[in-house]
C-alpha cells in the first residue's frame, strides 16, 4: 500500500524532528492563530467511508516558508470522524491522540501538541518527493487508522485550511475538549486497574512514596493519574512507576493490597498499610513538597487546611513552615496530612473522616480559590478564615454561630 | 554522539562572547543546541537573535505550575508531553543552531516533578533533533548543571579575567564540580583580555588552583566597538584575534 504514497512510513520516523532549515511549510503552531484537531464518534450512516475532503488551499497552492521573508505558517483543522459498533465517546480522545503518532510515522512530517495547539511541519525533502497534497495525508490517516484500530468500522477525514471555516468550527472543538476534561476529572479509582507511585522526593524523604490515583493527586500537586501514566510509559523504571492496585480492602478509607505492598517495599519496610482517604490510623506519608497541610484541631474534632503561600499563623498559632517541619520527612503522622491542593476537589478527599465537611478553617485565599466546590457543598459560609478568627476559642464561637454542619453533628461518616 | 560543552564564569569575563563564537563555529560542522543558562547575560543578543522573555524554560515551568495549582490545567493533557512541546515552541531556530533560554531559577515550592519532566524533555529534544553539539552559557553557580536540568558535560571551560580575584573564582568553580551529580569530562581555564604575558602572581595562582590553561585570549579591539553599538559578536571579522583564538580552542579540544 505504501507504494501509493510519496513518503515512506513507519515507527522509525516517529522521533524525526524538522528544524526550520529543512522546513517547507507548517500548519498550526505558535504562528497560526486558528488550529485544532478533533476526533468524533458518529453513527455509521453519518459517515461516507474512506472519504477525504480538503476545504481550503492545499500544500501545492500555498507559499512555502522563506528563509529571508519568513511566512509559510498556515491555519489547519483535522477532523477524524469514525463509526463502529464498539466505539463510544470515551474513545474519541484516544483516537484523536493517534493523529500525533500517525503523522509522525510519515517520513518528512512532524507533529507536535494536541487539540487547539496542534502544529505540523513538512520537510523540503518530503515536498520534493511529490507530497504536495493534504489529500494524501488524509488517505494515510485512513490507512493507518483502519489497519491499527480494527474497532473502527468506518472513517472519513476532513482537513481544513480555510481560516474562516476553522474559526467558525473552533468554539465547538473547545466545548468538546472542556467536556472531556470534565469527564477526566470524574474518573474514579474504581474505573482503573493501575495506580502510580512517585519516589522523586526520596532524596529528602527516604520512606516517602506518593500514591497517585484518579481520585488522588500527588502531594506536590504536580502529578495526576494521567501524568503518572504518561511518565511511567516513557520510563517504566524511573521514579514514577505503575502500581497494580490489587484487592480493595476498604473502599471508604481507600486501602488496597497493591498499594500496601508497594508502600512496604518503597518505605524500606517502615509502613505496610496506607489509607488513601483518611488522616487517621494509616494516613498517607508526606514528603516535603506538599502544597498544603490538613491538620487536626482537637478542640473542634475537625481539621484546618493551610497552604504553602500562607505566611501568617494558622488558627492553632503555628505557621505553615513550622507545621511542615513536623509533617514532612516521609512519616505517617496521625492527624497531619500533606496534600496537593487539587485534592480538595476530589470526591474522596478524607472521605472516611467526613471530607470537606470536616474542614473548619482555611486561609481566605484558599477559600476563594475553592469557592465553587465549597459553595456546591454549602460550606463556603461555614469555614472560618484568618479574617474571621484569631484563635481556637474564637473559632469555636464562630462555628457555633454559623452552624457548621460537623459541629452540629449533621455530618454522617460513611460506612 | 552529542558533545556537550559548558562555558562558565562570572559576569564580565567574556564567556558569552566566547560561547557565541563557539556556537557559530560549530554550527558550520553540525547542528548546535545553544543553551542560555545564565539569566543575567544575553546569549541571544550576542548571537543576533531577538529576545522573547516569555519563552524561557523557567517561564514555561512557572506557568505550568501556576496553571496546575489554580486548577486551570487540563487534566487529560500529560505534563511531560506539554512541557516538551512548549520547549520546542520556545526554541529560537537559526541557521545551524537553535537557541534555548533557561531563564530564571525557580521560586519557593516544590519543583521536583517539573524539573524531572524538564530533564526528560531536554533529553528528548537532544535525541529528536539530533544535535551534534550542545553549547551552554552557564552562570558562575552552574545552577542548571547542579540541578541536573542539564545532562553530563564533556568539556567545561571556565573563563576568567587576568586578575587574582578572577582566578580565585575560577578555582572555586572547579571545586564546585566535585559536588555536582553530573559527570564532567575535561575542565579547562580560559584567561581572557590578556595583555602581553601573565604576571608571576597570576601564574602562581593558576598553578595553585590546579586548573589547566586551555587558552590565553588577547584583548580584541573589535569587540568593544561591536558591544558599544549593540551588534552581535558574530559580526566580528573572520581574522579577528578572538575569533581565531576560539577556532584554536575548538581544534585543541578536538571539537
Amino acid at each position: 500500500m505504501e507504494g501509493e504514497f510519496h513518503a515512506d512510513m513507519g515507527p522509525q520516523y516517529e522521533g524525526e524532528a524538522i528544524r526550520k532549515e529543512d522546513l517547507y511549510i507548517e500548519f498550526g503552531g505558535p504562528k497560526a492563530a486558528h488550529k485544532f484537531e478533533l476526533a468524533t464518534v458518529k453513527s455509521l450512516d453519518e459517515i461516507e467511508n474512506e472519504k477525504v475532503e480538503i476545504i481550503g488551499p492545499d500544500i501545492g497552492d500555498l507559499k512555502p516558508y522563506d528563509e529571508e521573508k519568513g511566512g509559510g505558517s498556515y491555519p489547519i483543522a483535522v477532523l477524524i470522524d469514525v463509526a463502529g459498533g464498539e466505539l463510544d465517546k470515551d474513545a474519541e480522545a484516544i483516537i484523536e491522540r493517534r493523529i500525533h503518532m500517525f503523522t509522525n510515522m510519515i517520513e518528512g512530517w512532524y507533529h507536535m501538541n494536541q487539540r487547539q495547539d496542534v502544529w505540523m511541519r513538512i520537510s523540503k525533502d518530503c515536498y520534493k518527493k511529490g507530497f504536495n497534497s493534504l489529500r494524501e495525508l488524509g488517505e494515510i490517516y485512513i490507512l493507518l487508522y483502519t489497519s491499527e484500530m480494527p474497532i473502527i468500522e468506518s472513517i472519513q477525514v476532513t482537513i481544513i485550511t480555510d481560516e474562516k471555516k476553522i474559526e467558525e468550527l473552533l468554539p465547538h472543538a473547545l466545548e468538546v475538549y472542556a467536556a472531556r476534561d470534565e469527564r477526566a476529572r470524574t474518573l474514579n479509582d474504581e474505573d482503573v486497574d493501575t495506580f502510580y507511585g512517585c519516589v522523586l522526593c526520596q532524596s529528602f524523604a527516604p520512606t516517602h512514596i506518593s500514591i497517585i490515583t484518579p481520585n488522588r493527586i500527588a502531594n506536590c500537586g504536580a502529578i495526576n493519574w494521567f501524568d503518572g501514566r504518561a511518565a511511567a510509559k516513557i520510563d517504566p523504571d524511573g521514579p514514577i512507576f505503575a502500581v497494580p492496585k490489587g484487592e480493595l480492602i476498604d473502599a471508604i478509607k481507600g486501602e488496597y493490597s497493591g498499594v500496601n505492598t508497594i508502600e512496604a517495599e518503597k518505605s524500606l519496610g517502615n509502613y505496610d498499610r496506607v489509607y488513601l482517604y483518611s488522616a487517621f490510623e494509616h494516613p498517607h506519608t508526606s514528603c516535603g513538597c506538599f502544597e498544603a497541610i490538613v491538620y487536626y484541631i482537637p478542640e473542634t474534632d475537625a481539621f484546618g487546611v493551610v497552604h504553602r503561600e500562607f505566611k501568617g499563623e494558622t488558627v492553632v498559632g503555628e505557621t505553615f513552615s513550622h507545621m511542615a517541619g513536623e509533617t514532612s520527612g516521609g512519616k505517617q503522622i496521625e492527624g497531619r496530612l500533606g496534600t496537593g491542593l487539587e485534592q480538595l476537589r476530589s470526591s474522596k478527599f478524607i472521605q472516611a473522616d467526613g471530607g470537606l465537611a470536616r474542614i473548619v478553617w482555611m486561609p481566605k485565599e484558599l477559600k476563594e480559590r475553592f469557592k465553587d466546590v465549597l459553595e456546591k457543598k454549602e460550606l463556603y459560609d461555614k469555614i472560618a478564615t484568618e479574617e474571621d478568627v484569631k484563635n481556637v476559642d474564637e473559632l469555636l464561637e464562630f462555628l457555633e454561630k454559623v452552624g457548621h454542619p460537623w459541629i452540629k453533628g449533621e455530618v454522617e461518616l460513611p460506612t | 554522539m552529542t558533545k556537550t560543552i559548558a562555558i562558565a564564569g562570572k559576569g564580565g569575563t567574556g564567556k558569552t562572547t566566547v560561547a557565541a563564537l563557539l556556537i557559530k563555529l560549530l554550527s558550520q560542522k553540525g547542528v548546535v543546541l545553544a543553551v542560555d543558562a545564565d539569566p543575567s547575560t544575553n546569549l541571544n543578543q550576542a548571537l543576533g537573535l531577538p529576545l522573547d522573555d516569555s519563552k524561557t524554560v523557567g517561564r514555561i515551568r512557572e506557568k505550568m505550575t501556576d496553571d496546575v495549582s489554580k486548577g486551570r490545567f487540563s487534566p487529560s493533557i500529560s505534563k511531560p508531553e506539554y512541557l516538551f512541546s512548549k520547549i520546542v515552541e520556545s526554541l529560537a531556530e537559526s541557521k545551524g543552531f537553535d537557541l534555548l533560554a533557561m531563564g530564571r531559577p525557580e521560586g519557593p515550592g516544590c519543583y521536583c516533578a517539573s524539573n524531572e519532566f524538564l530533564r526528560a524533555s531536554l533529553d528528548q529534544l537532544v535525541k529528536d533533533y539530533k544535535y551534534n553539539y550542545i553549547v551552554m552559557d552557564c552562570e558562575a553557580g552552574m545552577e542548571h548543571i547542579s540541578r541536573q536540568t542539564t545532562r553530563d558535560v564533556d568539556v567545561l571551560l571556565i573563563m576568567s579575567d587576568p586578575t587574582i580575584r578572577g582566578i580565585t573564582t575560577a578555582a572555586r568553580m572547579k571545586d564546585l564540580i566535585g559536588e555536582l551529580r553530573s559527570k564532567i569530562g575535561k575542565v579547562g581555564l580560559i584567561v581572557n583580555r590578556v595583555k602581553g604575558e601573565l604576571s608571576p602572581e597570576i601564574k602562581k595562582a593558576i598553578d595553585e588552583s590546579g586548573l589547566q590553561v586551555i587558552a590565553l585570549v588577547p584583548e580584541d579591539p573589535d569587540i568593544a566597538g561591536l558591544e558599544m553599538k549593540g551588534r552581535p559578536v558574530t559580526e566580528l571579522p573572520q581574522e579577528s584575534p578572538l575569533r581565531l583564538k576560539v577556532k584554536e580552542i575548538a581544534r585543541s579540544l578536538l571539537l
